[in-house]
């Protein structure tokens, strides 16, 4: 492979943008890659080409991180060599960031025949980053209702992947969650391979869908979904009764999920590569889905069983995710919420062995946040009602967390309490007063947007109690 | 007019069941199984607690397709925000089930909030960018076209979907007043003669980005674009809606003040937002 000229200015513009970030102390994920995809589009499909085994795509609204953690764990417990844009920009410019710190000068990556590319994909960036990768393995976790401002709506959002999936290869694999009636109906337009993964532990099913669902219709004709299971937002069991389409039967399901709290899961499965039992060390059952959705994909690649059981069991919280650290005796657990189907699962995570949480809670508006803060009130703050010691509300739009608190009850009794809530806009301040009220021995829950957590976890970082993402 | 039972109301937020008041609102709300994104559902809780804050005995009444409508049972209308796809599922059964018996409701001065998808249903007509134009229930003299479809562009990607939709934070200026919110719609709202706007746009595109217009209003019935949701960071509008709302039943209403303080930071923070 010999790149063009352009090519080559691209490359080492966007390698020299990098290494000045990095002199500067700054973890720049996006602006070397959108420096040369400025310079050459073309850049991201000649570097990837030299990726010895070729790239899969992790795409879904929740759950890519975490996902995207697992396969490279298992894909390196296989002997292979992952490269993967870890550091969170998962737009192309962040592929592309990443493909260039991997190459030289020259745009040659390491020579190595165990090369594999494993990369999170924004779910509006897609059909660009498919059009540049051609990938030969595709996994959709999951597409529920986030950042409506930049999305404007799911249904445009799955006709969008829709019209990207009928572009591949035709030997790029698909592993789709049966649990979701839009990434599941993608499965049914394209001749590609598809394995179907779900859960099938009725214990977990609830009578109603909560009210953040957002695809209770039949994505083939529209009308009325009936679900006989409904597990979190609009994943469940379900069928069309005009039509007749239904969840396709998982191959690969979880037919038993113990959840233990804050402590992690353990997951039996059905698979085509037999029985299979995991270890998932993080909480929740979105973490369970997301263990699921990763063994899926390493399973599919050829890693064996016991490598992939070995890298579930082992892998950290992607940061910000739920992560839990020491703050001078107080244990400070960060949460990281995107969405109303994040911020339910977190919080009934967190309040499963807890009578009254300490709670800073941040919602920030930028681009990465949503500017639209209109989705917290889709999110269930109603959970939080009777359940906090003290909350201080904080970030850019810290009032309007106060004003989502009032209307769901949440602070009824915490009224006659001084400072049972506190408006504290600026992040670190409203750290510093949330660690001082904390008694030592104690913890503090922090659930925070993404910027905020940003800004709130670089504070905790100078103070080092953490260290940098780039060192994680 | 104020009877001792409103008098007796509390301001804290909180209830005060030894003078809880007579008197009653229902609320029907349109299609919440259907149109449930943008937060919308929070006007609904809004009226619901500035209600029961104030003794006053406020009950929701879900209208699903097929639900046939008492005009004489609702005394104040709720629809909400939805995909296109979703508004094409509702707009059958708005305009030939529901249809008269809103209407009847209306002229009778019954009080309606409809946001985004709803306000624009309850116009006269709706064009899609693909697909067949849709009627509405026509209480509004107004019609909304798709701007894709005014300037006959294809949607491919997500650049092109985002190149005329309207989206961002948006004040309006309503009777002397100012509300914040977040629009985010593609549709373009043309006033007729027999409507008025709601307000006038400080800041945002409003109805079509053109006129300076914001929302309609039709007797007691008011739609807007103002996401948010738009009733809790701004309780004058809620107030208002809920005491026309009772004046039905009731005649003038004074209602007991509450406390919103917490309401009028968020309201102070929306102001200065960029767009």
């Amino acid at each position: 492979m010999a790149l063009h000229p352009s090519q080559l200015i691209a490359l080492g513009v966007g390698k020299g943008t990098r290494a000045l970030l990095r002199r500067s102390g700054r973890g720049g994920t996006s602006l070397p890659g959108l420096v040369a995809e400025r310079i050459d589009p073309r850049l991201t499909g000649e570097l990837a080409q030299g990726i010895s085994n070729g790239s899969l795509l992790i795409t879904g609204t929740n759950g890519k991180t975490t996902s995207t953690r697992m396969i490279a764990a298992a894909l390196r417990g296989a002997g292979l060599l992952p490269i993967t844009n870890r550091e969170g920009s998962n737009m192309l410019r962040g592929i592309t960031t990443t493909l260039l710190s991997e190459a030289s000068w020259r745009g040659r990556l390491s020579a190595s025949e165990h090369l594999i590319g494993v990369f999170e994909v924004d779910e509006g960036h897609l059909p660009r980053v498919i059009a540049e990768l051609a990938p030969r393995m595709i996994l959709i976790t999951n597409l529920c209702r986030d950042q409506l401002d930049r999305y404007f709506e799911v249904d445009f959002v799955a006709s969008l992947w829709a019209t990207a999936l009928q572009r591949l290869p035709a030997t790029t694999t698909l592993i789709l969650n049966a649990d979701d009636p839009l990434v599941a109906y993608l499965g049914e337009s394209v001749p590609n391979p598809v394995l179907y993964y779900g859960l099938e532990d009725v214990r977990w099913g609830r009578p109603q869908l909560q009210h953040s669902a957002d695809s209770r219709r039949c994505p083939r004709c529209m009308s009325d979904l009936e679900y006989s299971l409904s597990f979190y937002a609009h994943l469940g069991h379900y069928a069309c009764v005009a039509c007749g389409w239904h969840r396709p039967t998982p191959r690969l399901s979880a037919w038993h999920v113990e959840v233990g709290g804050l402590d992690g899961s353990t997951i039996k499965l059905q698979t085509p590569w037999g029985p299979q039992t995991l270890e998932v060390p993080l909480p929740g059952l979105f973490n369970a889905y997301n263990a699921i959705a990763a063994a899926a994909t390493a399973y599919s690649l050829g890693v064996e069983p016991a490598v992939v059981r070995a890298a579930v069991g082992s892998v950290a919280g992607a940061f910000g995710r739920l992560e839990s650290f020491a703050v001078d005796g107080r244990r400070v657990l960060l949460a990281l919420v995107k969405n109303p189907s994040s911020f339910d699962q977190v919080t009934e995570v967190l309040l499963r062995k807890r009578n009254a949480l300490r709670l800073v809670l941040a919602l920030n508006d930028n681009t990465q946040d949503s500017r639209d803060v209109s989705w917290i009130w889709d999110a269930g703050f109603e959970q939080l009602r009777g359940r906090l010691e003290w909350v201080i509300a904080s970030g850019h739009r810290a009032a309007d967390l106060a004003v989502r608190l009032k209307y769901a009850s949440a602070l009824d009794g915490l009224a006659s309490n001084p400072g049972g809530l506190s408006i504290i806009p600026a992040l670190r301040q409203a750290a510093d007063q949330a660690l001082r009220r904390t008694p030592p021995g104690e913890e503090l829950t922090i659930i925070t947007t993404y910027t905020a957590m940003w800004a709130l976890r670089a504070a905790f970082v100078r103070r080092g109690h953490l260290r940098p993402f780039w060192q994680t | 007019m104020s009877t001792p039972d409103e008098e007796a109301c509390r301001s804290t937020g909180t209830p005060d069941p030894a003078r809880r008041s007579a008197l009653r609102l229902t609320i029907g709300y349109l299609y919440p199984s259907v149109l449930s994104q943008y937060g919308d559902w929070g006007n609904v809780l809004c009226l619901e607690q500035r209600c029961r804050w104030r003794g006053i005995a406020a009950e929701v009444l879900p209208l699903e397709v097929d639900t046939p409508i008492d005009p004489s049972a609702v005394d104040l209308f709720f629809m909400g925000g939805g995909a296109d796809s979703q508004q094409r599922l509702i707009a059958r059964d708005l305009v030939v089930v529901k249809g008269d018996a809103i209407r009847t409701a209306i002229e009778a001065g019954s009080v309606a909030l409809l946001i985004c998808a709803g306000y624009q249903m309850w116009g006269r007509l709706y064009r899609p960018f693909r697909g067949d134009d849709l009627a509405g229930l026509g209480v509004f003299d107004a019609e909304t076209i798709h701007w894709a479809a005014e300037e006959q562009t294809k949607i491919t990607d997500i650049t092109s979907a985002g190149r005329g939709r309207m989206v961002g934070n948006m004040v309006v200026e309503w009777e002397g007043r100012r509300l914040v919110g977040f629009e985010n719609h593609g549709g373009r709202t043309y006033l007729g003669a027999g409507a008025r706007p709601l307000g006038r746009v400080v800041m945002g595109a409003g109805n079509n980005g053109k006129d300076r217009t914001e929302g309609a209003i039709y007797r007691h019935a008011y739609g807007t674009y103002l996401h948010g949701p738009v009733l809790p960071k701004n309780p004058a509008l809620a107030d208002h809606l809920i005491g026309l709302a009772l004046q039905r039943r009731y005649g003038e209403v004074a209602l007991a003040p509450l406390d919103d303080g917490l309401e009028a930071q968020a309201q102070a923070v929306a102001l200065h937002l960029r767009r």
